[in-house]
């Protein structure tokens, strides 16, 4: 049986394992509740060239020195930024646990050399042109942008060419001391753990880390409604994406989201499914809930021949109002139950998997759900709590942003 | 005794040409299975290329008695989660669920390959979907360079889209697919894969019921022509220049694979690998920047890769030619260890799951001829000395780079280390 543990140090860092005594491989990873939401302008794009650059040595170890260490763990390791989190994790096998540790705590203490920042700049503008040439991920920005208006959720994780440009090893160096305390971040482990041992180890490395303050700013939100069309004559297909609010991470309402989702825009047998990949209509579409933290939104996306736009958008738009006044049928959700239920339990499995979501729960809920919470949470979903959903998140008003050759006025009014 | 021990494998072979291959995993409550025929696109008519492609989702179309509709409705009631596609050697349908739900699983799939009914009213759908990705490719670079990259490297048919070709596609009937299907559907030389928490005789007795009967002609055999190889540049107003290289190496049958697997971790293994930390931490010329072993039957091959705004393209693809011709100086025995290290673990981490497992039985099934256990890859990875892996690069150097860019300006290519002839 797997089991939770929960300790804390006396400068606030929490560690919380999943200890899974038939695993074969344990997962590590500190998430930190920093992200692009939590930029000024000025900086824009500051906590991911920080991700890139906690990988650039410390007082103690190089770049090189990090790297090969973890290579000589067999780790399968990496780092991601959000709109909210940033995350850094290692996949070892259990004997190799403490040394990952080790590394992933002294990381979190960089150093910040200037001749490593302006190499790394050079990395970070590529991997934004990178992101310039994939036209799902224009759209993304620029949806979350006109959806979001002025809330910081509209911020964009990787940052400008402009913004990033102009960045300082100042800037970064401030951005990191009011950030990167220990009461705003978790450790994380999952898999073959000796919990008393994970607990030692993190005061030995973690345990002299100061404890700063930091407050996550709510501002109030002014959600867009409008639809926007961006013009590029250099695309074959049309994009079309649609954002509207959506349970929070918070909010006991995101698992009927998850089933409304899987029924409405799975990638197989759901309604968009049935009504735009089936007959050919659209190659991708897709609708999903998207929690964030203290809000939530539901995304739909779809990419199709430009000829076919107008009739696509239509078609999404209508699923999604057939939706909003005939709620789901019985049989879809018990099949979207057994979907979910099953992947649940799949992803049980997988350490790796795992340590992101207790991760997850812990930065947004300050709470531990096993699995079996989980599953006896979504069984309790019936077509009355989706009609609840619905009422709460009615799918409007919503932002429309499409992307491709043309003026995109195929669409009829 | 655990998973890595023999016991814990079976194989067993039917009349019909179908092997099934298994793998007792305890400590799961899921299964993954693939089956996979040997009809890729390799085997498509040569002037109906991506038939293949359309027949892997046509089948999902409605099979046995049941309509496109009920099809996905009873695998979604199993919660089963599936795929189906088309590559150079298979069309393949993989999945994943949980290992209780088999028993009601397998008969479907085996509906699927065996008694399609290919409608009729399916087959338009299925062909707007081909031509629709195949467009979309234009407006991925990186994905596309990919396309290019195995055609240009590849002798003819085993480098040809995945996806199809265009006017092919536009050509084809139903009548044509219909017929297609007959020929392409054998159990010759089928594989059916299955790991997790699985009882061998229940799986074994499961499977001769619902595929016992299956039969059909003798599998194709494919005849590798010429690989056109050299360069080639696609002009294209794209960000950043894509940059795609590939050579040959041994298959993976041949024992010295292992040693091409452990350079190419040298080469591009973890962080802390050649191109990694020369290209982009040292020199900070790009984001991604990687190499990869894949294998086909008849032969191996590395392919590399890296994507950077034109003003560095030049610059990246002479560093990274460079570190291709630097390898016949030799490894270090710490690189080797790194890279044995990387390799093993990640043995063990696909060892975790079930759907992983399935496909890696499925991949020593066709490329050796029998599973492999955990115990034995971990083994396989360890033996080599660095003088094996040295002496291997150096009767093995780079020649014959084919190069293909996607970017608005054409590069110069490199010279490698060995003469162009050979």
């Amino acid at each position: 049986m797997t089991t939770f543990k929960h300790g804390t140090l006396a400068n606030g860092l929490d560690v919380i394992a999943e200890v899974m005594p038939h695993a074969k491989t344990s997962a590590i990873g500190f998430m930190v509740k920093t992200g692009a939401r939590d930029e000024d302008a000025a900086v824009s794009g500051v906590s991911h060239f920080l991700e890139h650059m906690m990988f650039k040595g410390t007082a103690g170890r190089s770049a090189a020195d990090i790297n090969r260490e973890f290579d000589s763990l067999g780790a399968r390791n990496n780092a991601f930024t959000s709109n909210e989190v940033t995350c850094y994790w290692a996949q070892v096998l259990p004997e190799y646990l403490p040394p990952a540790l080790n590394i992933l705590a002294d990381m979190m203490r960089p150093a910040l050399r200037t001749e490593d920042f302006d190499m790394e700049k050079n990395v970070i503008l590529e991997e934004i042109s990178l992101y310039l040439d994939k036209p799902g991920h224009v759209l993304f920005e620029r949806v979350m942008e006109e959806h979001f208006g002025r809330h910081p959720l509209a911020n964009s994780i990787l940052g400008s060419k402009a913004s990033i440009g102009a960045l300082t090893q100042g800037q970064m160096r401030t951005y990191f001391d009011a950030h990167y305390g220990p009461g705003n971040m978790v450790l994380a482990v999952s898999g073959a753990v000796d919990f008393d041992q994970i607990m030692g180890l993190a005061g030995d490395c973690c345990g002299q880390w100061p404890h700063i303050d930091v407050h996550r700013a709510y501002p109030k939100v002014e959600l867009g409604n409008r639809r926007h069309h961006i013009r590029d004559d250099k695309l074959k297909r049309h994009y079309i994406s649609m954002v509207c609010a959506g349970p929070s991470a918070q909010d006991m309402e995101r698992f009927s989201a998850a089933v409304l989702s899987d029924a409405v825009g799975d990638h197989d047998g759901s309604r968009f499914y049935w009504s735009l990949i089936e007959p050919g209509l659209a190659e991708e579409a897709d609708f999903s809930t998207f929690p964030h933290d203290g809000l939530g939104s539901f995304f739909a996306y779809a990419s199709c021949d430009p000829s076919k736009a107008a009739r696509v958008e239509e078609i999404m738009l209508a699923e999604l109002n057939r939706v909003r006044s005939g709620a789901l049928e019985a049989e879809e959700i018990a099949r979207s139950k057994t979907k979910i239920a099953t992947s649940t339990v799949m992803s049980g499995e997988l350490p790796l998997g795992r340590m992101r979501n207790l991760c997850s729960q812990w930065i947004y809920n300050r709470e531990f759900r096993t699995l079996e919470e989980d599953l006896a949470e979504l069984e309790k979903i019936s077509e009355h709590s989706i009609r609840g959903l619905l009422e709460t998140f009615p799918l409007t008003p919503m932002t429309i942003t499409t992307l491709g050759p043309g003026d995109g006025s195929a669409w009829p009014g | 005794m655990d998973q890595s021990s023999p016991a814990f494998l079976r194989v067993d072979r039917f009349d019909n040409g179908l092997t099934l291959v298994m793998e007792h995993m305890p400590e799961v409550r899921s299964a993954g299975m693939a089956l996979a025929i040997v009809g890729g696109v390799s085997t498509d008519p040569e002037h109906a290329v991506g038939s293949a492609n359309l027949l892997s989702d046509w089948i999902l179309r409605g099979a046995g008695g049941r309509d496109a509709r009920a099809l996905s409705a009873a695998l979604d009631s199993l919660g089963v989660q599936r795929s189906c596609a088309a590559d150079t050697v298979f069309l393949r349908f993989s999945a994943s669920m949980l290992a209780k739900t088999l028993p009601e699983v397998l008969p479907l799939v085996a509906d699927i390959f065996q008694r399609p009914q290919l409608p009729e009213s399916g087959f338009a759908p299925c062909r707007e979907m081909a031509l629709g990705q195949l467009e979309a490719i234009e407006d991925e670079p990186a994905q596309k360079l990919n396309m290019l990259l195995r055609s240009q490297h590849l002798p003819p048919p085993l480098g040809r889209p995945a996806l199809g070709i265009k006017e092919h596609l536009l050509a084809l009937t139903v009548d044509d697919l219909r017929l297609d299907y007959r020929r392409r559907f054998t159990p010759d030389g089928a594989i059916l894969s299955i790991a997790g928490h699985i009882s061998f005789d229940e799986i074994h007795d499961l499977v001769a019921g619902a595929f016992g009967s299956w039969q059909g002609p003798k599998a194709a055999v494919v005849v590798p022509g010429i690989a056109p190889g050299g360069v080639r540049h696609e002009m294209q107003k794209t960000n950043q220049v894509q940059i795609g290289l590939a050579f040959d190496s041994v298959p993976e049958r041949d024992p010295d694979s292992i040693l091409a697997a452990l350079s190419v971790n040298v080469l591009s293994g973890g962080m802390g690998a050649r191109l990694f930390s020369e290209i982009r931490e040292k020199q900070g010329l790009c984001y991604s920047v990687q190499a990869g072993y894949q294998s086909l039957r008849t032969q191996g091959m590395i392919f590399g890769y890296a994507g950077t705004v034109p003003e560095r393209a030049q610059k990246t693809l002479d560093a990274f030619v460079h570190e291709l011709n630097r390898l016949t100086d030799g490894i270090s025995a710490d690189e080797l260890q790194r890279a044995k290290i990387g390799m093993k673990s990640r043995v063990v981490m696909n060892g975790e799951s079930s759907g992983a497992r399935a496909a890696a039985l499925m991949h020593d099934m066709y490329h050796i001829g029998r599973p492999r256990t955990l115990d034995e890859l971990r083994a396989r990875i360890e033996a080599p000395t660095p003088a094996m892996v040295n002496s291997y690069l150096e009767r093995n150097p780079v020649r014959q780079l084919t190069l293909v860019t996607i970017g608005p300006e054409p590069l110069t290519p490199p010279p490698t280390s060995a003469p162009k002839a050979g």
